[in-house]
């Protein structure tokens, strides 16, 4: 509850807005109440009288609580609901801004599914108890007590035991809840069933069809279909249970009326037409009990989902700017000023992912001189990513130290640290946003049309950029057009260089390029950058051939040799008998399986795409 | 969903009432006609109750409640009260039942119809040719199977009973209002079109805006959903500020759209509740009139309020059903659409069964032609035989056509240009459960199949016997592995096949080929790796599956391919080179060099 309160205080941000939407609601109420006083006022009279002018007067009054009662409703729904949107709408931002500075590290261990969620349903959830349950609440806070004073006033007795029913109803929902609870539970367990059973016939439909397994598929799926249906149907008898009690408890109450209301209008102890007021007030009541019903009902959810939301707000984000971090403002106040010059040095670096259960690089050292290439090879999981990751201080080392241009990276700015790097991912990321504006992404600064052109030359994509629908300004991505593999690498090495950087990182991002662009691209890059520093993770040795150290990496991410391309060759190994592997592979134009462009539509791939891979 | 899919969902269709689709539903409506002569029954039942206590009400104020307002001995009048109330008592107890009745009622009407259409729409798909699937996302479909079928639920329950007895409702109580009192009855009418015309004015304009925060949502947490799998670069390019800015736009757009909701919303409540109140102030003009000048009791005025009531509620639903029955008639047309959908293999008119003898078959492929994407041929011209009795092995890289070979042998697909013939009748022109029936296959993919290990390996065919199905698995090497299992052939398999390990399910998949006694053979060698004893017994029941066999062996073994009769070597849809392991060998092309990588490989790894 406490953390319900806490996120209330944003609502209160907006108090005037809020507040005037507050006090619309028992005017409202009041007016709603008046028309019914007045209207079994008028029909009382008209029972004992003989002549109707004052009718006039009447209407003229109902008009005006009609109007009273609707402006005021409009206004509580439009400034309530509209404030409890800002709310949300704020939320969601701060949720944002958070999570895209929170480090590497809890992405890396969070399952995206669930971080979307706490921003999208867990949001949701509190906003709407905040927000319309707490008008719904309020509304019915106000008519209930309201209603039951002034039928006290009329008539005590009626008016104490025609609640009666209510809290009968009360009770039954009280004891259906868990039951429908459980049903609904089961109900989207079944469902999940003939959705898993559905996509697995679908997906397998060669087997299925191959083996003539048709008609035991579809019996097998008629009995899934049957279960959720009779899921369904239970459920359905828990609602029809609710149903009738919520119903039975308002008819009930008229039951009552019409008892107590009869015998004391008999006896006149009451008049007639107050029974209508009894009447008519119970109708009044009735959607605003319900909404109660349903605020409580929410609320647990609610309080969950608060408890989500916060959570993420507290998350630690342990990679912060040594200028940030108080007292040690004192050693770091050298660095930053010397612009980054690119010099790399790892010095005995460990390094063990939280989740990770063995370290992924174990003792590395290197220097890379500013202006040099390091290309970093091994096999699959032997930490060629990992030690980029390091260098952008996405991670932070578990041992030893990893230094740039002399200085430990924990003691520079952590902007000036990323601002001189550029950044090609392994699994060439871009926007679903216009191709430049991809482009444009990597600069600090804005970039000419000339310079876009040029960094498209550079990334050999001229020719491609230039058949697109648009040029440059064509949308990428789903709902754009879609690029290939290797357009997508090419086109995040143009970003990468946008921004002019000292450092360039190119983790494996010309996998998916034939040899001859891998070399045009290479020679562009060397020729176009001078006195850049370059590292190069890839899987294809040719890819790093060129470079003036080669960094060799075991599989358990040790290194095992560094040299340049004739040292490896010459002392033989890992490296040499790849590189003849690979060479020979070349030459007979099969592909590797790691290295085929993957499915022309993003996302789903269909059975032929399964097929032709194949 | 991207907002793209969310967008044309909505827009299939616009009508509200589609004649021809709903007749088409009726037909799934038929088996369960009694249903739905009983949901009709319980909803007229709580009708006329309804209608029946509000005459009740009529009667106590018009009765001992009047006459006892100018008497002195109240007993006679409380008496006939209590007889009054004692019936409405029982009659709401009646009701109360009536509702639960309601509620259970229809939802079991609209599962069972929904079951019926559900079960039909799966059959339909799974029995469609390969061509359906290619192309269309298995989630397109799935979504056919489930939330579409789910919307065409409502369409039952909420949506077409409910609907049609509002209507009744609403006339009938437009009727009976004639037969209470005839001005209340012509004021009534002539302002509540007023309330109609609010709920229905309201509902178009309450979907447009629905739909427009739903295809911002869409956007916005698509964005999220980019930015997260992008953080890395987003952080290393030191982007946050310029993501955080495009957030917070895309959170104004969807904060706009929300507004003009909540205007809507805002807006309707209280209109509605005015129209009402001005239905409610004539009726009340004309009762009071009516009443001083005596020509109607306060009870008759009584009922009227009550009846007025029930008159408002279903008025006020009404744009609400509109809606649903719209919703529900787009996800009709899309079912429709894929039960309209008939497959391009055809059973042939008159299928042949062409008669097994002794020898085994002969399969030939003619100048076959095919591609699956047109402007893309996977196969250029391939023409081979299969000799009676023989094993054709098919190597080649990735995408140089093998499996589509398969493919068109099965009539998955069927061919371009050419044919396909066994023993001299052309594939399409055999009756296809016959012609598949016919093979000995054995697929890359594992085991499917939930149910017992026999099952898996009888599949229903009643040519398999004990003694085939135990001559089967000694034959495969299999019989172990069965022995080994609790239950032996009785026992339950794991649907994803987890009891068996890969090289395991490989000797089972053969031995289930070898049950039905087969005399074609299509093998799809696996390409996983298994240990070195399991290995052994896979090749040798491959050789026995072989053996005496017509087979098309796709071949990733060693043994495999040197075992056979003749070696296809397929480059990009093409056959390139043709012969025996020993002859492509000295040859020394394409062949040579890929056994030279593919297996000295296979010796360092």
């Amino acid at each position: 509850m406490v953390l319900l309160w806490q996120f209330f205080q944003r609502f209160l941000r907006y108090r005037a807005t809020l507040g005037f939407g507050l006090l619309c609601i028992p005017l409202a109420q009041l007016a709603d109440v008046a028309v019914t006083i007045l209207i079994g006022n008028a029909l009382e009279r008209a029972r004992l009288a003989d002549s109707s002018e004052w009718m006039n007067k009447v209407i003229l009054w109902l008009a005006v609580y009609a109007l009273v009662q609707g402006v005021f409703r409009f206004y509580q729904r439009w400034l309530i609901v509209v404030v409890s949107r800002q709310v949300e709408v704020g939320l969601k931002q701060d949720l944002f801004d958070k999570l895209v500075r929170l480090p590497f590290a809890f992405h890396d261990r969070s399952r995206s599914g669930d971080v979307v969620s706490r921003l999208t349903s867990d949001v949701e959830a509190v906003r709407m108890v905040l927000g319309p349950g707490l008008m719904y609440t309020l509304g019915a806070l106000v008519i209930i007590p309201i209603s039951l004073v002034i039928l006290f006033q009329i008539h005590a007795t009626l008016a104490l035991v025609m609640v009666l029913p209510m809290f009968a109803m009360g009770l039954t929902m009280k004891l259906v809840s868990p039951r429908l609870e459980r049903y609904s539970l089961a109900v989207q367990e079944s469902v999940a069933d003939i959705s898993h059973r559905a996509q697995e016939n679908f997906a397998g439909v060669r087997v299925v069809q191959g083996y003539r397994r048709e008609n035991q598929q579809a019996a097998l799926f008629e009995s899934t279909s049957r279960i959720n249906r009779d899921n369904q149907v239970t459920l359905g008898e828990a609602r029809g249970v609710t149903h009738a009690a919520i119903n039975g408890s308002f008819e009930m109450t008229f039951a009552v009326i019409l008892l107590l209301g009869g015998m004391a209008a008999i006896d006149r102890t009451m008049p007639v037409g107050a029974i209508f007021k009894f009447i008519d007030l119970t109708i009044k009541v009735f959607w605003p009990l319900i909404a109660i019903g349903w605020v409580l009902g929410m609320l647990p959810r609610a309080q969950a989902s608060a408890q989500r939301i916060d959570e993420l707000m507290r998350e630690a984000n342990p990679i912060e700017d040594p200028d940030s971090k108080s007292g040690s403002t004192a050693t770091s106040g050298a660095a930053t000023i010397a612009p980054i010059q690119g010099r790399i040095t790892f010095e005995d670096v460990s390094f063990q992912y939280p989740r990770g259960n063995r370290p992924a690089l174990a003792h590395i050292s290197f220097d890379v001189p500013v202006g040099s290439t390091l290309g970093i090879v091994g096999p699959t999981g032997s930490g060629k990513t990992t030690i980029l990751n390091l260098v952008g201080r996405l991670f932070d080392t578990t041992s030893g130290r990893v230094l740039l241009d002399g200085v430990p990276v924990r003691e520079l700015p952590l902007s000036q640290v990323r601002g001189a790097l550029g950044y090609v991912p392994q699994d060439s990321f871009l926007f679903s946003e216009r191709y430049e504006d991809n482009i444009r992404f990597g600069a600090e600064h804005e970039l000419t049309d000339a310079e876009i052109d040029a960094l498209i030359e550079l990334a050999a994509m001229t020719e491609e950029v230039a058949r697109f629908p648009e040029g440059k300004a064509t949308v990428v991505g789903e709902r754009g057009v879609t690029l290939s593999g290797g357009q997508r690498q090419r086109t995040c090495i143009a970003r990468a260089l946008a921004r002019a950087p000292r450092v360039l990182i190119l983790d494996d991002c010309l996998s998916a390029v034939d040899t001859e662009t891998e070399r045009q691209l290479l020679h562009s890059l060397s020729a176009a950058g001078e006195g850049r520093t370059v590292l190069v993770a890839a899987h294809r040795l040719s890819s790093v051939r060129d470079a003036d150290q080669i960094l060799v990496l075991s599989a358990d991410g040790r290194p095992e040799a560094i040299g340049t391309h004739r040292d490896l060759i010459a002392a033989g190994g890992w490296y040499a008998d790849t590189w003849e592997r690979q060479q020979r592979r070349e030459s007979l134009g099969i592909r590797d399986s790691l290295v085929d462009e993957g499915p022309l539509v993003p996302g789903q791939e269909t059975t032929a795409e399964a097929e032709a891979r194949r | 969903m991207t907002a793209g899919e969310i967008d044309a969902d909505e827009l299939v269709a616009s009508k509200v009432w589609d004649h021809s689709l709903f007749q088409r539903l009726l037909e799934f409506v038929h088996p369960h006609k009694r249903l739905f002569a009983a949901c009709f029954t319980v909803l007229s039942l709580l009708f006329a109750a309804e209608l029946l206590g509000t005459w009740i009400w009529r009667g106590v104020l018009d009765g001992p409640v009047l006459a006892a307002q100018e008497a002195t001995d109240k007993g006679p009048y409380l008496h006939e009260l209590y007889g009054w109330v004692g019936g409405y008592v029982a009659l709401l107890a009646g009701m109360t039942v009536l509702r639960y009745h309601e509620t259970a009622l229809l939802n079991r009407t609209g599962q069972a119809v929904v079951h019926d259409l559900r079960v039909r729409v799966f059959q339909h798909i799974q029995r469609l040719d390969l061509r359906f699937f290619d192309g269309r996302p298995t989630g397109a479909l799935v979504t056919r199977v489930t939330s579409d079928i789910e919307n065409l639920s409502e369409l039952f329950t909420s949506g077409v009973i409910v609907l049609v007895f509002d209507v009744i409702k609403v006339i009938v109580l437009l009727a009976y209002l004639f037969f209470l009192d005839v001005n209340l009855a012509w004021v009534t009418v002539l302002t509540v079109p007023l309330l109609i015309g609010v709920s229905l004015a309201f509902r178009g304009g309450a979907r447009t805006a629905h739909r427009e925060v739903r295809a911002r949502l869409a956007r916005l947490n698509g964005y999220l959903q980019e930015v997260l799998s992008g953080v890395r670069v987003v952080q290393v390019f030191r982007r946050e500020e310029r993501v955080s800015a495009r957030f917070r736009d895309a959170l104004d757009q969807y904060f706009q759209a929300n507004k003009r909701t909540i205007f809507l919303f805002a807006l309707f409540f209280p209109a509605m509740s005015l129209a009402v109140y001005i239905v409610q102030g004539a009726a009340l003009w004309v009762g009071v009139k009516a009443i001083t000048g005596q020509t109607l009791t306060y009870g008759q005025f009584f009922q009227y309020w009550l009846v007025l009531t029930m008159l408002v509620r279903p008025i006020r639903d009404l744009g609400e059903r509109y809606n649903i029955l719209q919703s529900a008639f787009a996800s009709a047309e899309r079912i429709f659409q894929v039960l309209d959908t008939r497959g391009r293999v055809h059973e042939a008119q008159h299928p042949r069964v062409p008669p097994r003898t002794s020898r085994p078959p002969h399969i030939r492929f003619e100048d076959v032609r095919f591609e699956y994407v047109p402007g893309t041929p996977v196969l250029k011209g391939v023409t081979f035989d299969i000799p009676p009795g023989r094993t054709v092995a098919v190597v080649g890289a990735t995408g140089a056509g093998k499996s589509t070979l398969v493919n068109l042998l099965l009539r998955f697909y069927d061919v371009d240009a050419g044919r396909i013939t066994l023993d001299g009748i052309d594939v399409r022109e055999m009756a296809l459960s016959e012609l598949r029936g016919r093979f000995g296959l054995v697929l890359q993919e594992g085991f499917l199949f939930a149910g017992s290990v026999r099952d898996n390996l009888v599949m229903e065919r009643a040519e398999v016997d004990d003694d085939a199905l135990a001559e089967a698995l000694a034959t495969a090497n299999a019989a172990d592995l069965v022995e080994r299992l609790e239950g032996g052939l009785e026992a339950r398999v794991a649907e994803r096949g987890a009891t068996f390990s890969t090289g395991e399910r490989q000797l089972l998949a053969i031995a289930r080929a070898l049950a039905g006694r087969p005399d074609l053979v299509v093998l799809d060698e696996a390409t996983a790796a298994v240990d070195s004893a399991t290995e052994a017994r896979i090749e040798a029941a491959t050789r026995r599956l072989l053996t005496g066999r017509s087979a098309l062996v796709i071949a990733h073994r060693l043994s495999t391919i040197r075992d056979a009769d003749e070696i296809l070597v397929m480059h990009l849809g093409e056959i390139r080179e043709r012969g025996t392991h020993d002859e492509l060998l000295a040859r020394g092309g394409l062949y040579a060099r890929l056994h030279a990588l593919q297996f000295e490989e296979a010796e360092v790894a």
